[in-house]
């Protein structure tokens, strides 16, 4: 066999030209990000004057697209505070979410009352995370037992331990995303309809049995009046209204399952509440920014308010506007947003309005994963438009931990985060939650009586 | 101004946990070239060489694993001892108690820092206790080494081998870096007689071996990485947000991941041996073009699979006889089955009653199609086997599902094979016949990949839950265009798996013919492509947590 020395002449030849190539591009001007990756003496040899990182820039004002009009009483920069629910008013002494303050303290003090909180969000709150561990907590300290409204069907039902649905296939399903969209959609975005469907939803969160559980089915408008079947028995329903709801048994038992007779009745879900006591009702929603609720009915929500009157709002949003790595302008969100709070605010009526901001999420920049560059330009935007709204906000993402606290979620034994970057995983959301709690907690204990009381 | 750190040049030759050596890092470059050169200065020079190398081999692997390096070194010293004293003393029960020793002290060694925890939590969970878990760090390699040291004992003792004559012919045997960390698994009696000789380099080791390496980095570092990275890992993850579509997509990118991965690293390690003067055989002969599951066995990780079956069926019966330990196995599994099937997979008692049938009748069928109750055990030999080699994979019921999924696949299609021998049943290869028997198999492996990939049982049930229940075909479009580029690579991937033998080596042999000025353009082409996919996250190969 010939000798050849091809493979030390390889090794050795482009070793030589691999170190030069190096070499000059320390010492010259060149800067792609792809070049110096691979740059064999990158580790060794620090070349101060650049840098291939994105940096955040926190003091970039050109980027606040609210307006933000000077209050003596009022400071903004309180949005930045961590585990703070706050309405921007410098004496933080003081209740922000009064309504809702005032009627736990009546409940605590053995009043027999129904306090709702409509918790909107994303994908962040699918099959009940965070939502469960923050009804689970207030359920333990002011009493309720019920897991509160349940869509017909949702994408995260198979997953949901709070409460496990059967349904029937043959279910027609209109929401947000459907071409042709009914004016009754409801506020979970969902509507079902159906002739001789079925569904099954048992409630997995009722700890006390021997309470009776009212399943209410909450439902829409329709032409003509129309009838559901509970077990053997007929239930007649009007459905002369934009909104309707209608008890379809009190029983201990957590379950029910009911049959439509024809296909006109729209039909929204079932409510599993106690005689009294506090319900979370989880609206989650994959996908959306919070600026698709404009789509419901105002009238819709007023007769809701009539017939299941909510004292809380809290709108979790946010991850999916940060969909674009380099986005930092949200103007347009601002812009959509602000009717909708507008919107909500005139038709829930007394409510407390709440906005919590989105929570870390990251990309990967020049292949590490750091928090979205343009995410403390959106958490601020969010404040922005709660104070220009006179409603609350709570910072979810400082209270997260901030500025790569996604990346460290993640990457954390055990894991608190998806690899994804975006979602926090159940015992991440359990954590989420229970930050919330402590800080609604607060805001509650700022209560005049209670402090009178315990004097 | 640019400014040389010191401190960070100093620190480059320590070990460091986060970045360990891989074939993929810079260190790797400076160590390779620095090797190769003092290496090819003293070629000629059999023992200088030979230290040399060792010296070598044990500074990658301490820099691969830390203080690590003694454990292969220690293991070398007692391995190389107990076979000689096994080839010296003429008494049998002598020598088997000493094999026994040597067996235990190797699996010792295996089952203590793969295994423990996984026993401790298994107790814990049956008896209710509530002992706490080990800290232990699981050394890179251990599950390869091991199983070349014990391939060594058994071969002496079998007398297909004599030992090493030189402690330092074994420790580079042992250590020898390109195979150190992932394999291939290398047996004494092909690697030992290459040491000692004399070595020439002909042009076609050159073209060869870089064919293997750069092949290899491409396959593992652009290919499986991307795909790992932006697609694969995220669904695994948490396969309940995705659509069956999705999900659907990431079992196929996995297949990928884990063949590019694992089989470039493999060409890689056999790329590099090539230039040094040693010949490794081939790890993997296109895997997803077998027709069948024992077509499959025979294709991919040969190194281990041939392992597997001369040191685990063989001695167990193979397709002779059955042991005590068939038996045993037998039984164990059936129960094991029966329980999964009622307890994880909530089937009734009639069921699995019925499931445990109908998989007692696939391990029957051969002997009573043929009339020969030697039959019997072939099956549980098998099963065991492929159960025992999934656990060789990681301490986790996944991979003994996993395995056994394989093992009843093999069962299966052996039964098959005496069914359509029986009735003299002939299947024309039609190139139609031949592509749906080749989907076939294929879409079984990806099946059973959900549970190798999966972090525990329940993320690989929610899988194909997904996959059957949430396909949703309407989020094609948007599918589409949001995975653009993995899609793009998982087609080109697709391409490069349906390319023949044929054109491959046609290809490998017009590649050889390149001046040498070609290959080193083709080298720093490849190295900008990789700048422009490297993620500064080092992604370890899948198997270097084996």
């Amino acid at each position: 066999m010939k000798r050849s020395n091809d493979i030390i002449i390889f090794v050795v030849g482009s070793f030589l030209l691999y170190f030069i190539f190096s070499l000059i591009c320390i010492f010259s001007e060149v800067n792609f990000p792809a070049i110096a990756r691979i740059n064999l003496l990158k580790d060794i040899i620090q070349n101060d004057t650049r840098s291939i990182n994105f940096e955040h820039n926190q003091n970039d004002q050109g980027l606040i697209p609210v307006k933000i009009k000077g209050v003596s009483s009022k400071d903004i920069s309180l949005y930045l505070r961590p585990n703070l629910i706050t309405n921007f008013n410098t004496d933080t002494s003081k209740v922000v979410l009064e309504n809702i303050v005032k009627k736990l303290d009546d409940l605590k003090n053995n009043k027999s009352t129904k306090i709702r909180i409509a918790f909107f969000g994303d994908s962040m709150i699918e099959g009940d995370l965070i939502t469960q561990t923050f009804r689970k907590l207030l359920q333990d300290k002011f009493g309720g037992q019920g897991v509160g409204f349940v869509p017909i069907m949702c994408p995260s039902d198979k997953f949901r331990s709070t409460a496990i649905v059967k349904i029937s296939n043959g279910w027609q399903v209109e929401n947000f995303q459907s071409s042709l969209t009914s004016k009754n959609l409801f506020i979970s975005g969902y509507l079902f309809k159906g002739q001789n469907e079925w569904v099954e939803i048992v409630d997995h969160t009722i700890t006390d049995t021997q309470i009776n559980i009212q399943k209410n089915l909450f439902y829409g408008y329709a032409n003509f009046p129309s009838k559901v079947k509970v077990n053997t028995e007929n239930i007649n329903i009007p459905a002369k209204e934009v909104f309707g709801k209608i008890l379809l048994n009190n029983q201990r038992s957590g379950g029910i399952k009911i049959s439509t007779i024809d296909n006109k009745l729209p039909i929204y879900g079932i409510s599993f509440e106690s005689q009294s006591g506090v319900f979370v009702d989880n609206f989650s929603y994959r996908g959306i920014s919070g600026v698709e609720l404009n789509m419901i009915d105002t009238a819709l929500i007023k007769m809701l308010v009539l017939k299941n009157s909510y004292d809380l709002i809290i709108l979790q949003y946010g991850v999916n506007v940060l969909f674009k790595p380099d986005g930092k302008n949200f103007n347009w969100y601002a812009k959509l947003l602000k009717p909708v709070i507008q919107k909500l605010k005139n038709s829930f009526g007394k409510a407390d309005i709440l906005i919590v901001s989105t929570a870390d999420r990251a990309f990967r920049y020049d292949g590490t994963y750091k928090s979205a560059v343009g995410i403390d330009s959106l958490v601020k935007v969010q404040a922005g438009i709660a104070y220009e709204n006179g409603v609350a906000f709570y910072n979810q993402f400082a209270t997260m931990g901030g500025e790569n606290s996604m990346v460290s979620w993640v990457n954390s034994t055990p894991k608190l985060a998806n690899k994804d970057h975006i979602h926090p995983n159940p015992s991440g959301a359990k954590i989420l939650a229970e930050n919330f709690f402590n800080a609604f907690i607060k805001d509650f204990n700022k209560h005049p009586f209670l402090s009178s009381r315990q004097q | 101004m640019p400014s040389f750190n010191i401190q960070a040049f100093l620190n480059e030759f320590i070990y460091d946990q986060k970045n360990p050596l891989l074939f993929n890092n810079g260190f790797f470059v400076f160590f390779f070239t620095l090797f190769i050169i003092i290496y090819y200065l003293f070629r000629d020079k059999i023992v200088t060489r030979k230290y040399i190398f060792c010296f070598f081999s044990l500074y990658f692997f301490y820099k691969a694993s830390g203080s690590f390096v003694l454990l292969v070194i220690a293991s070398a010293i007692i391995d190389f001892w107990i076979s000689r004293a096994i080839f010296q003393i003429r008494n049998v029960t002598g020598k088997f108690i000493l094999l026994l020793s040597s067996i235990a002290f190797n699996l010792g060694m295996l089952v203590f820092f793969k295994y423990t925890n996984f026993f401790i939590q298994l107790t814990n969970e049956l008896t209710s206790s509530n002992f706490q878990l080990l800290n232990i760090l699981l050394p890179v390699g251990i599950s390869f080494y091991t199983f070349e040291n014990l391939s060594y004992t058994i071969d002496i003792y079998r007398g297909h081998l004599k030992p090493a004559r030189k402690f330092s012919d074994y420790l580079l045997f042992l250590s020898f870096f390109p195979k150190l960390v992932m394999g291939p698994i290398v047996r004494a009696q092909d690697f030992l007689p290459q040491i000692n000789r004399k070595i020439i380099f002909s042009k076609s080791d050159f073209a060869y071996g870089y064919y293997l390496i750069i092949s290899g980095l491409f396959k593992k570092l652009i290919i499986s990485d991307f795909l790992t990275l932006n697609y694969v890992d995220i669904i695994f993850d948490d396969p309940t947000r995705y659509t069956g579509l999705e999900n659907l997509f990431a079992v196929y990118g996995y297949a990928l991941v884990i063949y590019f991965d694992f089989s470039g690293y493999s060409d890689m390690a056999i790329g590099i041996a090539r230039w040094l003067g040693f010949h490794i055989p081939d790890n993997f002969l296109s895997p997803y073009q077998s027709e069948n599951i024992s077509e499959f066995w025979k294709r991919w990780h040969i190194s281990l699979s041939s392992w597997l079956k001369n040191y685990l069926y063989i001695p167990m019966g193979g397709n002779k006889k059955g042991t005590f330990f068939t038996y045993i196995f037998g039984v164990v599994f059936f129960v094991f089955v029966f329980i999964t099937s009622t307890q994880l997979l909530h089937l009734t008692y009639k069921m699995a009653i019925m499931l445990l049938v109908i998989l007692l009748l696939f391990f029957l069928l051969p002997s009573l199609i043929k009339k020969d109750k030697k039959l019997i055990p072939t099956g549980f030999n098998l099963l065991a086997t492929m159960v025992l080699g999934g656990f060789w994979h990681g301490a986790s019921w996944n991979f003994i599902i996993w395995g056994s999924l394989h093992g009843i696949g093999l069962v299966v299609h052996k039964a098959f094979l005496v069914i359509m021998e029986k009735n003299n049943t002939i299947v024309r290869n039609y190139w139609l016949i031949h592509i749906l028997k080749v989907v076939f198999t294929f879409h079984f492996v990806c099946f059973c990949w959900i549970f190798f990939k999966a972090e525990n049982f329940s993320l690989a049930i929610d899988m194909i839950y997904q996959i059957i229940y949430d396909f949703n075909l309407a989020v094609i479009v948007l599918f589409v265009k949001k995975y653009k580029y993995v899609l793009g690579m998982v087609f080109f991937a697709y391409f490069l798996l349906s390319v023949s033998k044929k054109t491959h080596t046609k290809f490998i042999l017009n590649f050889t013919r390149f001046p040498l000025i070609c290959h080193i353009a083709i080298f720093f082409l490849f190295i900008f492509l990789y700048g422009f996919f490297k993620s500064s996250e080092p992604i370890l190969p899948i198997y270097l947590k084996f």
